[in-house]
């Protein structure tokens, strides 16, 4: 559905984004990374508001910085970061208005406002004007102009922002029932950890315009799921050590703890390599690394 | 809360709506519509327009009693007079003033762009409405005196029976300088507010400076350089009235006006300017 090669995209002289290898399929992708990653650029880009200063990169087949990313804007919808709402304007009428820009008929327009503000929660407050909105209510009126015209690709920025727990809940359970029940594929953008982890099928990392990481979330899951810490009866002699490579890689040592990756993910493994060293296994942790590991794993090595 | 689950059944989309211009231009008109300003200057444009109707009617029978006459080109520019468009000028920066800055406020212009609308159609929808509402507005100021003078004395009423031949396209021209002034204008500032005092103070600023210029030059060929001069010029201009501006004063000045708010709102509200 989307990639890029080599992508970069600068503000000026500020790089946003820089050598930007990736390619995308469909699903909830996560994008992560700290403030000013380059996230925002990153989904702005996809849209064509900014064209690309080098390389290139397609989305829905439709190359970036052409002509025709006018047409691949009927295709998409996009849920700004922050509010991008005319105040004294009911939700219906700015739904309605978003779906006739996206090439919608009007009537057709306001059938489909009433539709999806309902999807989205909102039916009952629909006709008064958004200023009275609490920011949850705000969030999901955005969610409801990107989704109006039925777009196959998503773009939400930061859709969480500023909700409360129970907000938040309700907003990435919209998420899921977009990717679930609409099929539409879905770029989620996020510094929110839980939050990509409760939706993302694939994640990509970002810092400082630079692509660190990308996968399926599964292919995540599974490489944590090798991830263990071992004690042993004695202290390892130098060889032994040395010989943990046959095992997997060791990540970290501290107070007698081994922190390894192993090669397979097989709990007996590492049993079975004690005793072909002669060593005592005494203690073995899986370790569940949380999404936070992985992320600050990625950006800091 | 609804008492089943919401869901939203996939609709193909039928590109079979109107141009993103209109639907911008008419989302825009609605907004105007809706503010009580809108109103005040509703009423105040009809007091004019009154007061219009009944010089029509009464001053070409102050010299003789009873019988309608034919009047000169300055009675016919003056159905576009000074009153009637300093009104406007000030409805219109107030309208026009908000149409970019509202954006700017709100923040939609990066979403607009986020659908299928190219810098063009912005720019088209929201000159549609700057331009074209002084434009309906000045369009009954021309039609019902003329209408109304055709109806009492025929072709030998106070207003000639070609008049609309002559003050149509002088309102039409009146009507870009101010639309597109004011959307310059609109561009410069993030509030509507802002755009209003960018609109009034580039009319009026201006129009000092065209004061000084041709009081410093000598030469009254300077006043083009105030749009509310151009504005009251071209009525008698394209009536044949004489004025203090001439043609080729009028239309440069008129030019460059255009030339320059124009470059300024092109510049200010391209989708890259949108992000920052």
């Amino acid at each position: 559905m989307i990639r890029f090669e080599q992508l970069e995209v600068r503000y000026g002289s500020r790089v946003a984004l820089q050598g930007v290898d990736l390619e995308l399929g469909p699903g909830v992708t996560g994008i992560l990374g700290p403030n000013g990653a380059g996230k925002s650029t990153l989904l702005k880009t996809l849209l064509g508001l900014l064209k690309p200063n080098a390389g290139q990169g397609w989305v829905l087949g439709i190359p970036l910085g052409s002509p025709e990313s006018v047409r691949l804007r009927e295709q998409v919808g996009y849920m700004p970061e922050y509010d991008a709402l005319v105040e004294d304007v009911s939700a219906f009428e700015q739904v309605a208005f978003w779906g006739e820009l996206s090439g919608m008929a009007a009537p057709q327009a306001r059938d489909r406002a009433h539709e999806v503000l309902h999807f989205v929660g909102l039916d009952e407050s629909r006709y008064r004007a958004v200023s009275g909105y609490s920011t949850g209510m705000r969030q999901r009126v955005k969610l409801a102009q990107a989704l109006v015209h039925s777009p196959g690709l998503l773009f939400l920025d930061e859709p969480t922002n500023g909700l409360d727990p129970d907000g938040r809940s309700r907003m990435l359970d919209l998420v899921l029932k977009v990717r679930d029940q609409l099929g539409a594929s879905v770029l989620l953008s996020s510094h929110l950890l839980e939050d990509v982890e409760r939706c993302a099928d694939h994640l990509v990392i970002l810092d400082q315009g630079c692509l660190k990481a990308s996968g399926s979330m599964n292919g995540l899951r599974s490489r944590l799921a090798r991830r263990c810490e071992l004690r042993f009866l004695d202290p390892l002699t130098p060889g032994q050590e040395a010989a943990l490579q046959e095992l997997g890689s060791l990540l970290a040592t501290r107070n007698g703890l081994y922190d390894l990756e192993l090669l397979e993910p097989d709990p007996v493994a590492p049993f079975r390599w004690a005793q072909a060293q002669g060593a005592v296994l005494v203690q073995l942790t899986p370790r569940h690394d949380r999404l936070d590991e992985v992320l600050l794993r990625a950006l800091h090595g | 809360m609804p008492i089943h689950a919401p869901t939203l059944p996939p609709r193909p989309l039928q590109g079979e709506g109107l141009a993103p211009a209109l639907v911008l231009a008419r989302f825009e008109v609605r907004r105007i519509l809706r503010q009580r300003l809108g109103r005040f200057f509703g009423f105040a444009f009809a007091l004019v327009l009154l007061v219009d109707l009944a010089l029509v009617y009464f001053k070409p029978m102050a010299g003789v009693a009873g019988q309608l006459l034919p009047q000169g080109a300055a009675f016919q520019a003056g159905l576009l007079g000074k009153v009637l468009l300093f009104l406007l000028w000030l409805q219109v920066a107030q309208v026009g003033g908000g149409l970019v800055a509202r954006d700017t406020l709100y923040r939609i212009r990066p979403l607009m762009y986020a659908h299928p609308v190219r810098h063009l159609d912005y720019l088209l929808g929201k000159g549609l409405v700057a331009v074209g509402l002084p434009f309906l507005i000045l369009l009954p100021f021309i039609l019902l005196p003329w209408g109304v003078s055709l109806l009492m004395a025929g072709a030998q009423g106070p207003v000639w029976p070609t008049a609309p031949l002559h003050l149509i396209p002088a309102a039409l021209v009146v009507s870009f300088l101010m639309g597109i002034l004011t959307l310059g204008a609109s561009s410069l500032a993030s509030t509507p507010g802002g755009g209003f005092a960018w609109a009034l103070g580039g009319v009026l600023g201006c129009g000092v400076l065209g004061t000084l210029l041709s009081g410093l030059m000598g030469n009254p060929g300077w006043y083009a350089v105030s749009p509310m001069a151009l504005a009251q010029a071209w009525p008698r201009i394209l009536c044949g009235a004489s004025g203090e501006l001439g043609w080729i004063a009028t239309g440069l000045g008129t030019l460059v006006h255009l030339s320059f708010w124009l470059g300024v709102a092109v510049l200010r509200t391209r989708p890259r300017e949108a992000l920052a």
